[in-house]
């Protein structure tokens, strides 16, 4: 089977490389010949890709300690669970994985347009045929998955125990979906740069994938967070690592992207911003590749043989120069038709809010980098950490949350300020008295605190200024239609899919600002070396530490837990197992902390040390407002869900157009 | 020979035979696109625009009925959104009848 894996790949690095080649050929001879053997590859290289990713997942299932690989992220004791993760465990798997979604991606592409514009087409599979061959000769000639030991041991040496947990198994792949994704609406942009194809058909073509991968995105970063906060055992979630920023930055593009583009769409203006803002999305996800595995920033989710950060530097430059200069040379064509109609209008407001995306992206970037950029330089390794990041991106981050609100109260096109009053007025109230209420209730000592107490009053006027917009489209509708309002407002979110899914999505990212807001200010932690029987309170809760517990889990897992009452009010309320946990053959165990989550807040318990005589040191952290964060994650999720659900009427739009055009250009639409 | 060899030489082979069959058949001298017709283009641009302008007159409606923009404002903008589909219209009228105009008659 390794042989088959290994063979296979190469096929698919020389199917990819013909495509690619084929796929220009057809399109700049106008060669139909050329286009129908092109288009046989991009399912042969998937087919290869996935047979290739079977035989090493075979590989991990059947303990093959042959390859490499596998024993380097696997053993005989690891749960099945965690050797289906393993696969992208190491950098070559994740590689391999990456190419394995590409490939995935390009085949739904290839089945979703391959008789619908044979102009722009044939450049979009060659672009992703084209980053899928810069893979594909990473796997095959530097990072191969497949490389074998001469003389396979008997047990491999096992998964880093910090990957052994359930979010890691779900929050890379997520990430990579997003990341892989952003290659869909980049090569349908090149491709309408190369086929001059300049109008918003790329944009209309690739909206559902850029929305997908923005979720995937969103979520991976979510997930991510979620599996730092339970595995990393430091009571937080958020650390400004490299590598979180490297999936925050494309994040943060990506968003401008989706909001700008509904301009292009409208008023056919800010072309090249587009262009620019979806190049440079995937600029950054290559980027975070690049960090990830460069080697130059040290970071818990860099690999063990991070060797590959030159390749990556190299494509990313190639990609930068090569999209910069096709934008320059197709300058004339992405002139806009149009202007804005007023400054003071949804449009400019969507305006503000890319600068302000791209402002937090920007200094992300440089935090991120300045290390590196410090140590080339001077020779001095510089750490930037999160009070740089917290100093710069708070403020900025709290102009973003007030044009989430300002924006869905201004009209498109042109809003007076007799118009703002009144439609500000409701959201204003309501800000002014969350701004009254909470004053006595929190203190406004510190710079920190008088964020956190902007981003709660923020956070109000936000969702006053959405509600107040679903409260008026309910209204309208009852108005127009005898409808109940769970009817009315049913059916109004429904017709306007894209405009309501988009609050809902909204008021998801209202509860994460909350969440951060209130986690990072008002957070407490304590420390304590106790004998069993002794206790301490922290926040009204009082914590016992009962007994040290000692299971031998499997053969190469032992676990210590130690039992923790939690009592308030005098009463048991809870029992709190956090644990250590020793892996054979791994110098440092891993902590697995214990955590009762609340709507109000979190008990994060550490077992940060023990002794022989059963004591132990307990470390425990009030949290509050964290799962205000997830549950946002998931209302975004349902939001999004919403936006993307395919529109009859939209479809029966598309047909009519190209019936039309059908109609009086008998040759087949290309839309 | 080993099986596993034999089997890398049927794929290579199968795939040689399905990416190469299309290159040695009559299709050499079929185009993969007709020229660019200036007219299709902008027919097609024009569709969007057309549609994209309804839309907006439908936003612009929805707006007003929500009370997010005066009356003023709307007639203002009504009307300008209204000329701009009119002459959207009249440009597609204008390809539509230079089109039937050039169309080759069929002969009977």
């Amino acid at each position: 089977m390794n042989d088959i894996g290994e063979f296979t790949l190469l096929v698919a690095l020389a199917t990819a490389l013909y495509g690619c080649v084929a796929y220009v050929m057809s399109a700049r001879g106008n060669r139909i010949d050329l286009y129908l053997s092109a288009d046989k590859t991009p399912f042969i290289v998937w087919a290869c890709i996935a047979i290739s990713s079977i035989c090493l997942w075979k590989a991990f299932l059947t303990d093959d300690f042959s390859l490499q690989y596998v024993w380097a992220y696997s053993n005989r004791e690891l749960d099945t669970f965690y050797k289906v993760s393993s696969f992208w465990g190491g950098q070559k798997g994740s590689l391999l994985f990456w190419t394995l979604l590409l490939s995935t991606y390009m085949l739904v592409v290839y089945f979703q347009n391959r008789s619908k514009n044979l102009r722009v087409v044939p450049y979009a599979m060659a672009i992703m045929l084209a980053i899928l061959v810069f893979f594909l000769f990473l796997i095959n000639f530097s990072t191969n998955p497949f490389e074998r030991i001469p003389l396979p041991p008997e047990d491999g040496r096992g998964l880093n125990p910090l990957l052994q947990n359930y979010w890691m198994v779900i929050h890379p792949p997520t990430l990579y979906l997003g990341y892989v994704g952003f290659t869909v609406p980049f090569a349908f942009a090149v491709a309408a740069l190369i086929s001059k194809n300049l109008d918003d058909g790329w944009i209309r073509m690739t909206r559902k994938w850029t929305l997908i991968s923005w979720f995937f995105l969103c979520m991976g970063n979510l997930f991510g967070a979620s599996w730092a906060y339970v595995e990393l055992g430091w009571g937080g979630y958020w650390a400004w690592d490299p590598v979180e920023n490297a999936a925050f930055m494309p994040l943060l593009i990506a968003t401008a992207f989706l909001h700008s583009v509904m301009i292009q769409e409208k008023k056919d203006m800010m072309k090249v911003w587009n262009m620019s803002l979806i190049l440079l999305t995937f600029a950054m996800t290559i980027f975070g590749t690049f960090i990830t595995r460069s080697g130059l920033i040290q970071s818990v989710h860099t690999f063990d043989e991070a060797t590959l950060g030159y390749y990556f530097l190299a494509f990313l430059f190639v990609i930068i120069v090569a999209c910069v200069a096709l934008i320059i040379l197709r300058l004339p064509l992405l002139k806009s038709a149009n202007e804005l109609d007023s400054f003071l209008s949804r449009e400019s407001s969507f305006l503000f809010n890319n600068l302000v995306l791209l402002g937090i992206a920007f200094a992300t970037f440089w935090g991120t980098i300045f290390p590196i950029i410090s140590e080339a330089v001077r020779g001095v390794k510089i750490t930037v950490g999160p009070p740089f990041y917290n100093q710069v991106n708070v403020p900025i981050g709290l102009a973003l949350l007030a044009l989430i609100g300002i924006g869905p109260v201004i009209a498109w096109r042109r809003a007076t300020l007799s118009n703002l009053k009144k439609n500000f007025l409701k959201p204003l109230i309501a800000a002014i008295v969350a701004a009254v209420v909470l004053y006595p209730f929190i203190p406004l000592g510190s710079r920190t605190e008088i964020y956190t107490y902007t981003t709660f009053v923020l956070c109000v006027f936000v969702l006053a200024s959405i509600g107040t917009e679903f409260y008026k489209g309910t209204v309208s509708r009852m108005g127009l239609h005898e409808e109940s309002v769970v009817g009315a407002l049913a059916t109004v979110t429904w017709r306007n899919k894209r405009r309501y899914g988009g609050y809902i999505v909204h008021i998801g990212v209202v509860l994460i600002f909350a969440g951060i807001a209130g986690s990072q200010a008002y957070g407490t932690h304590t420390e304590k070396h106790l004998q069993p029987g002794e206790s301490f309170e922290i926040r009204g809760y009082t914590i016992k530490y009962e007994k040290l517990i000692a299971v031998e889990a499997t053969n190469i897992k032992t676990r210590i837990i130690a039992q923790l009452a939690v009592e308030r009010d005098g009463r048991r309320y809870w029992t709190g197992h956090p644990e250590k946990e020793f892996y054979k053959g791994q110098n440092q165990p891993v902590s697995e902390v214990d955590v009762l989550s609340t709507w109000k807040e979190d008990l994060y318990m550490i077992l940060a040390d023990f002794r022989e005589d059963e004591s132990a040191t307990i470390k425990v952290y009030v949290n509050p407002m964290v799962s205000w964060m997830w549950t946002g994650g998931w209302i975004i999720a349902f939001g999004t869900m919403i936006s993307m659900w395919p529109d009859r009427l939209e479809q029966r739009r598309r047909l009519d157009r190209v019936r039309k055009q059908e109609q009086l250009f008998p040759a087949p639409a290309q839309e | 020979m080993g099986f596993i060899h034999f089997l890398e030489l049927i794929l290579v082979i199968a795939i040689l035979l399905v990416v190469g069959i299309p290159l040695f058949g009559k299709l050499k001298l079929k185009k993969l696109v007709d020229p660019v017709d200036p007219a299709v283009d902008e027919y097609k641009h024009l569709l969007v625009r057309k549609e994209e302008t309804l839309i907006s007159i439908k936003e612009l409606e929805f707006d007003f009925n929500t009370g997010k923009i005066s009356e003023p404002d709307y007639n203002e903008l009504r009307h300008k959104l209204e000329m701009e589909a009119a002459e959207i219209m009249e440009q597609l009228d204008r390809l539509e009848q230079e089109r039937k105009k050039n169309k080759p008659q069929k002969t009977h």
